[in-house]
């Protein structure tokens, strides 16, 4: 399968009958594999006018990430009947995510150039009746599928009828237009399952006067000009990667001619290139951007063939380094080369290198770890640094679909972590390292404040989660609300600083035994018997109801080998094997230790 | 700068072989309205120009094409 993989290149598809030839050609290659592609998603595609190449195009962008997609969409303008009919095709396709794509033209339709001749009050009244007929059409589509949406704003127009005067009218038809689309901003900012997507800042970055072709326009009723196409599905990505775990967690940078020009080894200090000059000026603004990077959870790391006394005298005291030593979670200054380096990060940060990106601006050094780590992501820097920070705002690897308490603070929870195991080297036996880090844990049912970041550990924990069973925010709730089941939370904080949450469970209450649908705990936080701790819960829960059994499961992956003897190791008997999923019991007349060395607060009966 | 057949064969997914000057939307079946555009759009990109709207529905067969490319100064013998 790989060798075929090799002869499509992604890479070649330019224009849209690129895309379409390819999309046929993977089809013709691989459609019997489609069930081998674990990532798969099914996007049911709703839009106003004709969007021919749009499912080739993210057909062609998914399979170059490795994933799947089913794509359904909806016959020409009949989004509505589509939207509002709760039998329709698009709800039997059950759709994980959908596209509702409006464009300002349909909308206005024949008011398009009427709306400046009417009241300021008509107006008014125009906008209202949209926001409501968007906002029924949004949830229609939540209440008749689980999936997550993704709803386009306005293009607000670049002309108007009334030249340079439209600015004096009174909630002129530009006012209208970014009115609405604030009104919709405002609408779904705190739903978690309608995303705004942005389509006016979409086509501003092409530039409006590009964006549509007449000529096709008018032949074809084709709104976006279809060598744009590819960048619009490139900007849906954006929601697709995270949904599918594609998304990145760490940055691996190089020093050198990266992070400032010059090389350290070789120029005095005060030669390299970063500060308020020309010159120095877009390594400091990159490095201001990656400082925002880890501010909104993305982990850093250093990758650099360097004596380290040297880069990290750098480090430590040039006066315009932004980006200090703290701000790293893993730092490798050697010459050893940097495939084995990358692979030590990943395996110190406890992370997969398919959740590592790398930052690099030798062009050799790129394609060489390219070859023989294929998972990492490897961002093409251009020759001139002048260029490489908006190479690297254009990139929508590093998404997240909720951003969680943890995830503002998980770069300290990272560079804690280093200290940590700095502590771990001194201290002789385990018990004694784990007694000294004064571990606190708490167990909570799960509620309405922790949904999203359950959720997202289904989504994103791989290494230590049992049965790896991905769950959207919305299933997290319905299984909360059932009282056929416990979803429950564990989080913890030591002498060195608060986890937050890192570990759930879900367990379905059934009469003769209980089963534990997902139990999972971050890599981050595992060799400190927390996970001990929630199984300890768990089982007091089904004593105190008298089930006799409690049963786990264990679903084998390519990533969760680390799991594997847990339940075996924690007094639970392996029952039936099958090919899939491994079977454990734990009899509940038995008695399961408690673990000692922290404090554990357990939720109220 | 590539050569209409082979634009062709890639848009109406038909072999070079089976394309001649008279190949037309009777003898083409995937040669349709999407298509046509499609195939408009592609000859725009490859070639570097822009044709107009009157031209575009004037392309009944492969010859209507080449004489209008010609007439944008394209040497198809090139």
């Amino acid at each position: 399968m790989n060798k075929l993989k090799n002869k499509i290149n992604v890479k070649n598809a330019k224009t849209i009958s690129d895309y379409i030839s390819l999309s046929a050609q993977i089809e013709k290659d691989f459609g019997e594999n489609r069930s081998a592609t674990p990532k798969s998603i099914r996007i049911g595609f709703l839009s106003s006018f004709t969007t021919k190449g749009i499912q080739e195009v993210l057909h062609v962008q998914c399979f170059g990430l490795g994933a799947q997609i089913h794509f359904f969409e909806s016959a020409y303008k009949q989004y509505a009947q589509e939207i509002l009919n709760k039998r329709s095709n698009l709800y039997k396709f059950n759709p994980n995510l959908i596209i509702l794509f409006i464009d300002i033209a349909s909308l206005l339709s024949n008011l398009a150039c009427s709306l400046h001749q009417q009241s300021e009050l008509a107006r008014k009244k125009w906008v209202n009746e949209q926001i409501n007929e968007l906002d029924a059409f949004v949830s229609a589509l939540k209440s008749n599928s689980d999936a997550q949406i993704i709803l386009h704003n306005f293009e607000t127009p670049s002309h108007s009828a009334l030249g340079i005067l439209e600015n004096k009218q009174p909630f002129g038809i530009i006012e209208s237009i970014e009115h609405l689309n604030a009104k919709l901003r405002h609408r779904f900012k705190l739903d978690s399952r309608v995303f705004l997507f942005d389509y006016n800042s979409f086509l501003s970055n092409i530039g409006k006067q590009h964006a549509r072709d007449e000529k096709m326009y008018y032949l074809g009723d084709i709104k976006l000009n279809w060598n744009h196409m590819p960048a619009l599905g490139n900007a849906y990505l954006s929601y697709i990667k995270p949904m599918l775990s594609l998304n990145r967690k760490c940055l691996v940078v190089d020093l050198d001619n990266t992070l400032w020009g010059g090389i350290v080894g070789e120029d005095p200090m005060e030669d390299l290139k970063l500060g308020p000059t020309p010159e120095g000026r877009p390594f400091l603004e990159l490095q201001q951007y990656l400082l925002s990077l880890y501010h909104r959870g993305i982990i850093l790391a250093i990758n650099s063939r360097n004596n380290p006394s040297d880069a990290l005298k750098v480090l430590r005291t040039h006066p315009h380094m932004v980006l200090k030593e703290k701000h790293f979670s893993s730092i490798q200054l050697n010459w050893n080369d940097k495939a084995s380096n990358l692979r030590s990060i990943a395996k110190e940060l406890n992370i997969g290198l398919d959740s590592i990106a790398m930052l690099d601006d030798d062009p050799f050094m790129r394609d060489l770890v390219r070859s023989t780590l294929p998972d990492v992501l490897i961002i093409d820097l251009p020759p001139d640094p002048a260029r490489y920070l908006s190479s690297i705002m254009k990139l929508n690897d590093f998404n997240t679909l909720q951003l969680t308490n943890e995830d503002k603070v998980k770069g300290e929870i990272y560079a804690a972590e280093r200290k940590r195991k700095v502590v771990k080297l001194k201290a002789l036996d385990l018990t004694t390292y784990l007694k000294a880090l004064q571990t606190k844990v708490t167990i909570e049912k799960a509620s309405k404040r922790n949904f999203p970041r359950i959720a997202q550990l289904t989504q994103k924990t791989n290494q230590f989660n049992m049965t790896t069973r991905r769950y959207q925010e919305s299933d997290i709730k319905r299984f909360s609300d059932s009282p056929n089941y416990l979803v429950c939370s564990v989080k913890a904080k030591d002498k060195f600083g608060d986890y937050g949450i890192i570990g759930a469970a879900i367990v379905e209450k059934k009469k003769e035994l209980w089963q534990i649908d997902t139990f999972l705990m971050s890599c981050r936080a595992l060799g400190r018997h927390i996970e001990q701790a929630l199984l300890y819960y768990l089982i007091q829960s089904a004593k105190a109801r008298k089930v006799p059994y409690l049963r786990g499961e264990f679903v084998p992956t390519s990533k969760n080998e680390l799991a594997k003897h847990f339940y075996r190791d924690n007094g639970f008997l392996p029952k039936k094997n099958e090919d899939t999923v491994q079977y454990f019991h734990f009899d509940l007349s038995n008695k399961y230790k408690k673990t000692e060395h922290m404090k554990v607060t357990l939720p109220k009966a | 700068m590539k050569p209409l057949e082979k634009i062709l064969s890639k848009i109406f997914r038909v072999r070079e072989s089976s394309l001649s000057d008279d190949s037309s939307q009777d003898t083409i079946a995937s040669w349709d309205s999407m298509t046509h555009l499609l195939l408009v759009s592609e000859l725009e990109n490859q070639f570097g120009l822009k044709f107009t709207t009157g031209e575009v529905t004037n392309f009944k067969t492969v010859l209507d094409i080449k004489k209008a490319l010609e007439s944008h100064g394209i040497d198809l013998n090139k």
